[in-house]
C-alpha cells in the first residue's frame, strides 16, 4: 500500500506539470477554436527565456555578483558545516540562487508575453474570420519558426538551471513504508495546482472569463454583445504563453535546457484531447490520470509499457467519448 | 553503309572508347566528397552541433597532408533531425549527386546505420563510419562496409562489469533510455553479469528525455543496487537520476558508456547543482583531450583547433564525441591511403578489405598503444572517473581490451 502510495504521488507530480502545459492549449481553444499545435515549442522559449535571464545574463561580465550568487556572510558559515546533501543544504543552495531564478522568471513571463501578443497580432488576427483550419496549419508551421529561431538564438547546447524551489529531499512512512519526495517536486505541483485552480476561477468568476466563455460559446453574438473579440484572442495567446513559461522553466530545472523541450507539447495535445479540449476541469482529470497511469505503468510493467498504456486508455476514452471526459459535444444546426 | 566483321569492330572499339573514356576520367575526380549526416537539430543537436565543427578541421588536416595519394577531400555535412530516414535520404542524395566521387559516409546514429545497411550492395555501397557504437554493426560478414571507432557497447558493459566485480560489487542495476541505443548492450550485460557471478536486481527502461527521475530513483532505492549502469543518454536524464539518487542519499555508484562521459556536460552539471558528479565513472575508448602527453595527432589537433576556432570553447578542448568522428575519420582515411597506395581503386569492397585489416595501428595518443580492428571494431577502453573539484575525469583502470 505504501508502495502504490509512493507511485501515485510520484504520478501526481509528473500530472501537474502536464496539466500545466495543458492548461495554455485549453486557454487558445476555448477562445480561439485553434488548436495550438506549437504550444511545446512555446513552453521551450519560455524555458529558453528562465535560461537566459537565470543564468547567461547573470554569468555575464558587469552582472553585480548578489545576481549570480547571494551568499551573505551568515549563509556561508551555515553552509560551511553542512554535510552536502542535507536538507538545510539543500534548502541554503536554494537561497543563493533567489535572486536569479526571481529574474529568472519575471524574465520569461514578460518575454513570453510579448511572444503571446506577437504569434496572435501578427499570425492569427489576420486570419479571424477565415476557416479555423488556416490558423490551425499556422501554428503547425509555427514549430518550424520558433524551433529554427531558438536554435538561432540559443544553438542546440544543452545546460541546466536552477530550481525554482529547494530540492530538499522529503522522507516520511505511510503505511509502514518510507516514502521519499522531492522538495522541488512538490512545490511545482503546487504552483501547477495554484495557476491552474487561479484560470479556472477566473474563467468562471471575472469580467474577462465571461467574454472568454462567451467567445468561445459563439464570436458574432460575443462581438454584436458589445465583446472585443480580438482582446479575448490577445489575452487566450497571452495567457497560454505565460503559463508556458511557467511550465518551460519548470521543465527545464528537471530534465535541463535542450531543444528536445519542444517535444513535449506533442504528448500532451493527447492529454487535452481526452479531458475535452474545451475543458479546464477535464482536462486537469486526465493530466492527473495519465500521470498516475504512467508511474504504475512504470512500477508494474517497466519503461517500454509506460509509453504505451496511458496513450491506449486516451484512444480508448476517444472511442466511448468523442468530444473528451468533459468536452461539450458541438451541435451544428442546419 | 554496310556492316561487315571490320566496320563492326571499328565501331564497337569507338564506343567502348566513347563510353569508357568518362569512366576512366570518373576514376580520378579533382577531389573526393565524403557525406556526413549529422543532428543539427533535433533532440540531440547538441552532440551534432559539437561534432560538426571537426569535419572541417579534418578537411584542412587531411588535405594539408596531401589528400588521398595527392587528391584533395571534401566533407558535405546535412542535417538529419537524428531521423534514420532523413540520413538514408541525404545518403540517397550524396550517392546521386556526387556518384563515384564519393568514397565514403559519415551517419549519425545506430538506426540510421541499419537502415542504410542494405542499401549499401554493388555500386551504391560505400565504407560508412558513424556516431554508433552499436554492437550489431560490428558484424564483418553481414555489414562489410560499416564499422565502429571504438569498442561495442555490449564491451563497453563487460569493461565495465569486470570493474564492478573487480571492485567487489555483487548487486548491480541497468537503467537504460527505450530507445534502440539504450538497449543495445542489455540482453549481453545480463549474461556477462551472470558470467561473473554478478546480480542484476533492476532493469529500468526510461524515456530518452524528460523521464520521470522520481520514479526511477524510487525504483532503484527498493532495488538495492551497490552499482547502477547507464546507457543511451547524451545529454538530459542520466545527471538528474545520478542527482536524484544522492539527494535521497542512495549509497549507489554510478557508471555510463562513452556517451554519458563527456567533460563539456559533466561540468555544466557541477556549475548547476554542485558536486553531484563527484566520484562518477564510466568507460571511454579514447584519452580525454587534455591527456596530451605523448599523443601526437592530439597535439596538431590542439594547434589547428587554437588556430580554426579561436573565441570558441572548441579552442581548448575538443569533446569525446567530436574525437569518436575524429578517429573514426582517421581510420577511413588510413584505409582510404592504404588501398590507394597498394595502387588498388577506392572501390568500397578494395577499402572494406583494407580497413577490416588494419593491424597495430599507432592511432598517435587515442588510445593506450597500437591496435587492431576486429570484427570492424577497436574494442579497447578504460574506466575514468570525474571529480568535482578539478572537474577532470582521471583514469581508475589500465587500458583494457575485451
Amino acid at each position: 500500500m505504501g508502495q502504490f502510495a509512493q507511485f501515485a504521488i510520484n504520478g501526481l507530480m509528473s500530472g501537474a506539470i502536464y496539466a500545466l502545459i495543458a492548461v495554455g492549449i485549453v486557454s487558445v481553444f476555448k477562445a480561439t477554436k485553434v488548436v495550438n499545435f506549437a504550444h511545446g515549442y512555446v513552453i521551450m522559449f519560455g524555458a529558453y527565456f528562465y535560461y537566459t535571464f537565470a543564468v547567461i545574463i547573470p554569468g555575464m561580465e558587469g552582472a553585480p555578483a548578489w545576481l549570480a550568487s547571494w551568499n551573505p556572510a551568515w549563509m556561508a558559515e551555515m553552509r560551511a558545516d553542512l554535510p552536502m546533501f542535507s536538507p538545510m543544504g539543500a534548502v541554503l543552495d536554494w537561497a543563493a540562487n533567489v535572486p536569479r531564478i526571481l529574474f529568472g522568471l519575471a524574465g520569461a513571463l514578460v518575454c513570453n508575453a510579448i511572444l503571446g501578443l506577437i504569434i496572435e497580432r501578427t499570425l492569427m488576427r489576420p486570419l479571424m474570420g477565415q476557416s479555423i483550419f488556416a490558423m490551425i496549419m499556422i501554428t503547425v508551421g509555427l514549430i518550424s519558426i520558433l524551433s529554427g529561431t531558438a536554435s538561432l538564438i540559443w544553438t542546440a547546447d544543452a545546460d541546466f538551471v536552477p530550481h525554482i524551489a529547494p530540492n530538499a529531499p522529503v522522507r516520511f512512512d505511510l503505511f509502514g513504508t518510507p516514502i521519499f519526495l522531492f522538495g522541488a517536486d512538490l512545490v511545482n505541483m503546487a504552483i501547477a495546482l495554484l495557476i491552474f485552480v487561479g484560470i479556472v476561477l477566473m474563467v468562471r468568476y471575472t469580467k474577462s472569463g465571461v467574454a472568454i466563455r462567451a467567445t468561445a460559446e459563439d464570436q458574432s453574438t460575443a462581438y454584436s454583445m458589445g465583446i472585443s473579440v480580438p482582446k479575448v484572442f490577445s489575452r487566450a495567446w497571452v495567457l497560454a504563453c505565460t503559463t508556458g513559461a511557467i511550465a518551460g522553466a519548470i521543465l527545464a530545472t528537471r530534465n535541463g535546457i535542450s531543444p528536445s523541450l519542444g517535444l513535449f507539447g506533442f504528448s500532451v495535445l493527447a492529454i487535452v484531447l481526452m479531458g475535452g479540449l474545451d475543458s479546464y476541469i477535464g482536462v486537469f482529470i486526465a493530466a492527473m490520470a495519465v500521470g498516475v497511469m504512467e508511474a504504475m505503468t512504470q512500477w508494474q510493467l517497466g519503461g517500454d509499457w509506460a509509453e504505451i498504456v496511458p496513450y491506449v486508455a486516451v484512444l480508448v476514452v476517444l472511442l466511448v467519448r468523442p468530444h473528451g471526459l468533459f468536452g461539450q459535444a458541438e451541435v451544428e444546426r442546419i | 553503309m554496310t556492316i561487315n566483321r571490320r566496320t563492326f569492330l571499328a565501331t564497337s572499339a569507338a564506343a567502348t572508347a566513347a563510353i569508357g573514356t568518362p569512366m576512366i576520367l570518373r576514376a580520378q575526380p579533382s577531389e573526393y566528397i565524403l557525406g556526413v549526416s549529422l543532428p543539427l537539430t533535433g533532440p540531440f543537436a547538441t552532440a551534432g552541433q559539437l561534432v560538426a565543427p571537426v569535419f572541417s578541421l579534418a578537411q584542412k588536416m587531411f588535405n594539408d597532408e596531401g589528400g588521398i595519394a595527392g587528391t584533395p577531400i571534401r566533407f558535405v555535412t546535412e542535417d538529419s533531425g537524428y531521423i534514420p530516414n532523413n540520413t538514408l535520404a541525404n545518403y540517397q542524395r550524396a550517392l546521386a549527386n556526387h556518384g563515384t566521387d564519393m568514397i565514403g559516409y559519415f551517419a549519425d546514429s545506430t538506426g540510421a546505420m541499419k537502415l542504410i545497411a542494405p542499401e549499401l550492395r554493388g555500386a551504391n555501397a560505400r565504407i560508412m563510419g558513424s556516431t554508433s557504437f552499436a554492437s550489431e554493426l560490428a558484424n564483418p560478414a553481414e555489414n562489410p562496409y560499416q564499422y565502429l571507432s571504438g569498442p561495442t557497447y555490449q564491451s563497453q558493459f563487460d569493461i565495465l562489469l569486470q570493474n564492478i566485480k573487480d571492485a567487489g560489487g555483487s548487486k548491480v542495476a541497468f537503467i537504460f533510455s527505450n530507445t534502440e541505443f539504450g538497449r543495445d548492450p542489455i540482453e549481453h550485460g545480463k549474461a556477462t553479469a551472470e558470467r561473473l557471478g554478478l546480480e542484476v536486481v533492476l532493469e529500468e527502461s526510461t524515456k530518452a528525455q524528460g523521464a520521470d527521475i522520481p520514479t526511477h530513483v524510487t525504483k532503484l532505492a527498493q532495488s538495492g543496487a551497490e552499482f547502477c549502469i547507464l546507457q543511451g543518454y547524451v545529454t538530459g536524464v542520466w545527471p538528474q537520476l545520478i542527482g536524484g539518487a544522492r539527494q535521497f542519499g542512495l549509497p549507489v555508484q554510478f557508471k555510463g558508456t562513452f556517451w554519458g562521459m563527456e567533460k563539456f556536460i559533466a561540468d555544466r552539471i557541477t556549475n548547476e547543482a554542485g558536486p553531484i558528479l563527484d566520484g562518477y565513472q564510466g568507460v571511454m575508448p579514447y584519452r580525454y583531450f587534455y591527456d596530451r602527453e605523448g599523443a601526437p595527432r592530439y597535439e596538431t589537433y590542439a594547434a589547428l583547433s587554437k588556430e580554426m576556432f579561436a573565441g570558441t570553447p572548441m579552442e581548448n578542448y575538443m569533446s569525446t564525441w567530436a574525437l569518436q568522428t575524429m578517429c573514426g575519420l582517421e581510420l577511413a582515411v588510413k584505409a582510404f591511403r592504404d588501398t590507394a597506395e597498394a595502387g588498388n581503386e577506392l572501390t568500397a569492397d578494395n577499402v572494406a578489405e583494407t580497413l577490416s585489416a588494419i593491424s597495430d595501428w599507432d592511432s598517435g595518443g587515442f588510445f593506450g598503444g597500437p591496435v587492431t580492428m576486429e570484427n570492424n571494431a577497436i574494442g579497447t577502453g578504460r574506466v575514468y572517473s570525474y571529480s568535482a573539484e578539478t572537474k577532470l575525469f582521471t583514469p581508475t583502470s589500465d587500458w583494457l581490451s575485451v
